[in-house]
């Protein structure tokens, strides 16, 4: 029974999303408690697939019986287990959020929770793609149900997430366009099989090509500066119970999916053209973790703030795992978990300004009441833990990439990690700014919180405590990941 | 120069695809009107697509289902079913992105009365 978790993760929410609209045709109150219990039993699933993860090691799953060069593989690995764990939590914190945080009509629409059991059955067949086809699509499922959350509240929103469609099958077709290429090169599409393969090819036109095409299509889809375009606006104008869901997991699990075919593929030192390849990406991720936190800086919208904030963590990540050492990966890849618990924490309080009490802009913040000591207190964890001060798990992330920097002696990359703190910092000090600003006398007092919401809040500030508290563990199993164990 | 020519002319299919993928490109990022930014980008998908069947062609195959029992099989009078296979499922992921952007397009077009991307955006800051 165990055995099977890969597919039963996969299938739970696929059967729940395909059978939404059967369901609650006639009932659309049962849409939010079908919804709620999936992903409750994905969180359990998630977290037994965990436990058995760690306790027999990494598993090959062979979709249908068929072993890996003819039939589809995925892998379950302690990585795949971990981001697993962690979009389902997220899930479920959106979920639990989305019920008083929706734009009218949209908490009883059937549509809004088919298409989030859609998202989540895309990204859990990403984390466990091993193939570069079945990658592309899952790629292409997580990302349909993504342009139609963007979209649902019509209008504006339809508008930019017609752009982010735009862009975002630009990307595909990149992709799909390079897995062609490394299939014409090596005859398989196993990136078991690539890896034992693309090191003696690496001199050939059509592999480095190809690898070009796929990093610049997952570049697309996870907002690498500077072809992060699509983002700022679409989350922006998405409706308040989406952007943190997409915040959290459409960019961070492409750049997951892209880790790991860097992990298999490129191993550290190799040299394309006298280019060495890691460095690169390394000198990529700088510019996009330093560019991101300082557009970050001088935004006056805080949607749009916090986005370009992410798009600035996404460059850190890439830093990270581009290091080549074990250090560096595990610390980048402890922070991608780290980063999208914080997506969710930062994208919910901007959600619950806008709705509670229609506040967009920094300036408005400034003119209103103080807001509800549960958003204060939330983003007072939210803001430690992206500077990164323990003992959040945003500090262990940090600490360790710079750590893996100074054992590489890339001192450009430590420098990065250190000035992306200080951009962090400086635009967390203009919102607390604004926050505790005090206000006119006259200024409507807040509205009250609702249950739900404020147990989302705080069980987004319980996790990114625990994942400092437990950032041993995490480290350990990364670092395990990272020399080559799996497990 | 010539030499490169000549080389160049002996794949005509990838020099179909490459201007295939750049015209789609162009059309995507120029053209202001929503619907026919789509039509760049489907064929630009369309391009990605005919790249896939261009590599995979075999001069004398024939379809891989194998008739006789006696090993080996003789794999050159047999096409390789996997890139066709790719290929079904790009069109598939392309069709249904084709309807979810239709589907904006029309729910933009509701909002604002218009399809032109520099008139959507002019009512857009206006809303704002």
């Amino acid at each position: 029974m165990t055995n099977q978790l890969p597919i039963l993760l996969f299938l739970t929410p696929f059967v729940a999303g395909v059978a939404m609209p059967l369901l609650t045709a006639k009932r659309p109150g049962w849409c939010r408690p079908v919804t709620l219990g999936t992903v409750a039993l994905l969180l359990f699933l998630a977290l037994l697939n965990l436990v058995h993860v760690l306790t027999y090691g990494p598993m090959e799953y062979a979709l249908g019986g068929w072993a890996a060069p003819l039939g589809i593989a995925w892998l379950n690995d302690s990585l795949a287990a971990m981001l697993i764990l962690t979009v389902a939590f997220v899930a479920q914190v959106t979920l639990l959020y989305g019920y008083q945080v929706t734009s009218p009509g949209l908490e009883r629409s059937m549509a809004y929770y088919a298409l989030v059991l859609m998202l989540l059955t895309g990204l859990i067949g990403i984390v466990f793609a091993a193939d570069l086809f079945n990658l592309f699509v899952f790629l292409e499922v997580a990302a349909l149900a993504a342009y139609a959350l963007a979209g649902a509240a019509g209008g504006k929103s339809a508008v930019f997430a017609f752009r982010y469609l735009l862009l975002g099958s630009l990307g595909a077709a990149l992709y799909l366009l390079g897995v062609g290429h490394l299939y014409v090169a090596t005859g398989t599409l196993n990136m078991a099989d690539l890896a034992i393969r693309i090191p003696g090819l690496l001199s050939s036109t059509a592999v480095a090509s190809g690898l070009i095409y796929i990093f610049l299509g997952l570049s697309i889809k996870m907002a690498l500066l500077p072809l992060h375009g699509w983002l700022p606006d679409a989350y922006r104008n998405a409706p308040n119970a989406v952007t943190p869901l997409l915040a959290a997991t459409i960019t961070k699990i492409s750049l997951a999916a892209w880790v790991r075919i860097e992990h298999s593929l490129i191993l550290p030192g190799i040299e394309v053209g006298a280019v060495p390849v890691l460095v690169l990406l390394e000198e990529l991720g700088v510019i996009a973790a330093l560019a991101g936190g300082a557009l970050a800086l001088v935004q006056t919208d805080i949607k749009r703030m916090f986005a370009y904030a992410g798009i600035g963590h996404v460059g850190l990540i890439l830093v990270g795992v581009s290091l080549g050492n074990a250090t560096g990966f595990a610390g980048g890849m402890a922070y991608l978990i780290n980063d999208a618990v914080m997506q969710v924490a930062l994208f919910m309080i901007a959600g619950a300004l806008l709705h509670l009490h229609g506040v967009r802009t920094l300036d408005e913040l400034r003119a209103m009441q103080t807001p509800s000591p549960w958003l204060t207190g939330s983003l007072l964890v939210v803001a430690i833990g992206m500077v990164g001060l323990p003992p959040t798990g945003g500090f262990f992330g940090k600490w360790n990439i710079v750590l893996g920097a100074l054992e590489a002696e890339h001192y450009l990359a430590a420098f990065s990690v250190l000035a992306s703190t200080l951009l962090t910092l400086g635009f967390f000090i203009k919102v607390f700014a604004c926050w505790f600003h005090a206000a006119a006398a006259d200024a409507p007092a807040p509205p009250e919180m609702t249950a739900p919401l404020s147990t989302a809040l705080g069980l987004t500030a319980i996790a990114i405590v625990g994942l400092g508290v437990f950032s041993d563990p995490i480290f350990h199993l990364l670092v395990g990941f990272a020399s080559g164990g799996g497990g | 120069m010539l030499e490169l020519l000549q080389d160049w002319l002996q794949r005509p299919n990838f020099i179909v695809f490459v201007i295939l993928f750049l015209w789609g490109f162009y059309i995507m990022m120029v053209h202001p009107n929503l619907v026919k930014k789509l039509i760049g980008l489907y064929i630009l998908q369309t391009s990605v697509i005919f790249f896939l069947v261009a590599f995979s062609a075999k001069q004398g195959a024939t379809v891989p289902v194998i008739e006789t029992d006696s090993l080996p099989v003789d794999a050159l009078r047999y096409a390789n079913p996997l890139p066709h296979v790719l290929t079904v499922t790009a069109i598939v992921v392309q069709v249904a992105t084709l309807g979810v952007s239709l589907a904006l397009v029309s729910a933009a077009y509701r909002s604002f009365g218009s399809l032109d991307e520099n008139e959507l955006l002019e009512e857009v800051e206006r809303a704002a």
